[in-house]
């Protein structure tokens, strides 16, 4: 009998468990359809609602959208633009997808990963024409080149963020698994700082700005650049949910075109636009702030590039990312470029004179 | 025997049933999800068997840190428990500390953890050490006071010592109170391992394989993650129960 009684619960529990695993996902993805049918021609002063789903928390990375809400751009387009937070476990590509947000920032990598995987999903802006991802060590570690990365311990944010290191290690004949150590990085730059691996993942506009306001000099620090070493991979685009943009045209035009003239009085001032951002979040300081605002001036508007071209979608960048990502592991088959996945149409519809 | 088959029969029932109904599709009806929201069970365990070295590998690392943990957790928790029980005075103080601690969420002990510890692994013990501490801790308290009035009243009666009656009293008695704490910890302590993988600085176990998988769209990669968390914690469960029953054959509860 006792054992009929602990077969039986045993059963139970997995049962249980199965139910409750059932239910999580149930939750996370259940806000389905939502806020898809703001797209109606516009009627004087009624605005249409928009949201716009960031790829991280509010910082100069997104200034031009602050930038152009702030100065009214939206508001004169007819448009309502909430713009929400987005932090680690925030996919923009889910919330985009379940209609909690109408549009979303994210890397060109990882969209490419969800199209794949037959997520309606389509690229329809490129704000970042260069990559800003870098290796970090310091210049003790004695880092020079990315071969010099054999057997030290390298810090990835991981969930997407790791491809261009895999194509860094990748063309510079070492094997991720085997050759040296990859660990999961935090979001401070502690590890580095204490020590604890010898190569971190840092953003141009952001945690290499924090290697220099903890005290570090450029003098003090190595870099690998993505760009220089030719595995740069396209980060922040503008994408959206192909259902959403078949009824929305228009409306997600306009929106670009505002964006548009946001980004480029944000790279035109960068100094205004930081303390733009500051002000609509205090999260860090507005050194900071400005520190990151001029340096993503110089991802979206970089030198010889014709500013009247932000949001310009490249397709040798495109194919460059979808190529490395193919080779590097990310994709298990060649990404799909066509219309569907990532069109310009509406970016020329937005500069048109 | 025949309510013995049917005791098994109907949760079993009840499970295909379930796994059915998800596998036709629909939960993501009434969900309204497609497949590559909520993969179904046999893409699931098609990953699952594509990748089974690597998921047992991870789930090795994760199960090895929660056990540690939860074994350094108990201990130190009885040890509380027992210095409250001989100096009531002043050790229960720990009792009290040890249970604010528990209060603090799990997901913000395990970045400051990261801060203290270098690996991944010593992170994810003393995650799960400070987890377990006070459901032991509590416990055992009640195991080691709760006792028969008589019971003590025979012990003074023959003069036995604090020690005396702590061996031959207090910790036989406290002995179901110790398997109902294991049986809290062993699960909390699989939940705070995995959930301290989130933040470890390391790439293994089952903790990151479910955060980074879900996040890069590899769901049904994420998901065979979390049947092999459920997998060994029922297991791990289901160890605890038969070591209670033949350590308490002489207790009630066991009858």
């Amino acid at each position: 009998m006792k054992k009929g009684k602990l077969t039986s619960l045993m059963a139970v529990i997995m049962l249980l468990l199965l139910v409750a695993t059932g239910c999580s996902s149930g939750n996370s993805a259940a806000p389905g359809g939502g806020t898809a049918d703001t797209g109606k021609a516009t009627t004087p002063g009624k605005l249409d609602k928009v949201t716009l789903q960031l790829k991280w928390l509010p910082q100069s990375q997104f200034m031009g959208y602050y930038v152009a809400k702030s100065k009214g751009y939206y508001k004169d387009a007819g448009i309502d633009l909430d713009i929400l937070p987005g932090g680690s476990d925030i996919i923009p590509e889910q919330q985009v997808y379940n209609g909690v947000a109408n549009i979303g920032v994210t890397w060109v990598s990882s969209l490419m990963k969800y199209q794949s995987k037959g997520w309606g999903l389509v690229q329809v802006g490129q704000i970042f024409q260069k990559s800003a991802m870098l290796l970090v060590s310091k210049a003790s570690t004695g880092i020079n080149s990315p071969a010099d990365l054999k057997g030290k311990k390298v810090g990835s944010w991981f969930g997407g963020n790791e491809y261009e290191i895999y194509a860094l290690l990748a063309a510079n004949g070492l094997n991720k698994d085997t050759d040296l150590k990859l660990v999961q990085q935090d979001y401070t730059m502690n590890q580095l700082l204490k020590n604890e691996i010898d190569a971190a993942s840092a953003m141009t506009y952001n945690e290499y700005g924090l290697l220099l306001e903890s005290g570090l000099k450029d003098s003090d620090l190595h870099v690998i650049n993505m760009n220089d070493a030719g595995v740069a991979m396209l980060e922040d685009c503008l994408f959206v949910n192909s259902d959403w943009i078949a009824k929305n045209q228009d409306l997600y035009v306009r929106f670009l075109k505002a964006s548009i003239k946001g980004w480029a009085d944000a790279c035109a001032d960068p100094a205004a636009a930081g303390k733009v951002v500051y002000d609509v979040d205090q999260s860090v300081s507005l050194s900071h702030q400005v520190y990151m605002a001029k340096e993503v001036a110089k991802l979206v508007v970089p030198k010889d590039f014709d500013p009247a071209k932000i949001g310009y979608i490249d397709p040798a960048a495109v194919k460059q990312t979808a190529d490395l990502a193919l080779k590097y592991g990310l994709l298990t088959k060649p990404a799909v470029i066509s219309e569907d996945t990532v069109t310009s149409k509406y970016w020329e519809k937005a500069t048109a004179k | 025997m025949k309510s013995k088959v049917m005791n098994l029969l109907w949760p079993l029932g009840f499970g295909i049933a379930l796994i059915l109904v998800w596998q036709l599709g629909i939960f993501h009806k009434i969900l309204d999800l497609k497949p590559f929201q909520l993969p179904v069970p046999t893409e699931i365990a098609s990953t699952l068997a594509a990748n089974w070295p690597k998921a047992l590998q991870d789930c090795g690392v994760t199960i090895s840190g929660a056990l540690i943990g939860m074994i350094i957790g108990s201990f130190i928790g009885f040890a509380i428990a027992a210095i409250a029980t001989f100096f009531p005075k002043w050790g229960y103080g720990g009792m009290i500390v040890v249970t604010a601690l528990n209060a603090v969420p799990i997901v913000a002990l395990s970045p400051i953890m990261n801060l203290w510890f270098s690996t991944g692994m010593a992170q994810k013990i003393g995650v799960v050490t400070a987890v377990c501490m006070a459901a032991m801790a509590i416990n055992a308290y009640s195991g080691l006071n709760s006792l028969n009035p008589y019971s003590i009243d025979l012990m003074h009666s023959v003069a036995a010592n604090k020690w005396t009656i702590f061996r031959k009293l207090r910790l036989p008695n406290s002995l179901p109170y110790l398997f109902t704490a294991s049986k809290i910890n062993i699960a909390s302590s699989i939940i705070a391992a995995i959930i301290s993988e989130y933040f470890a600085s390391s790439t293994s176990g089952l903790g990151f394989g479910i955060k980074d998988n879900l996040r890069k769209a590899e769901m049904a990669m994420g998901w065979s993650y979390i049947v092999v968390a459920s997998l060994a914690g029922v297991i791990l469960y289901c160890l605890i129960l038969l070591v209670e029953r033949d350590a308490l054959k002489w207790h009630a509860s066991q009858k």
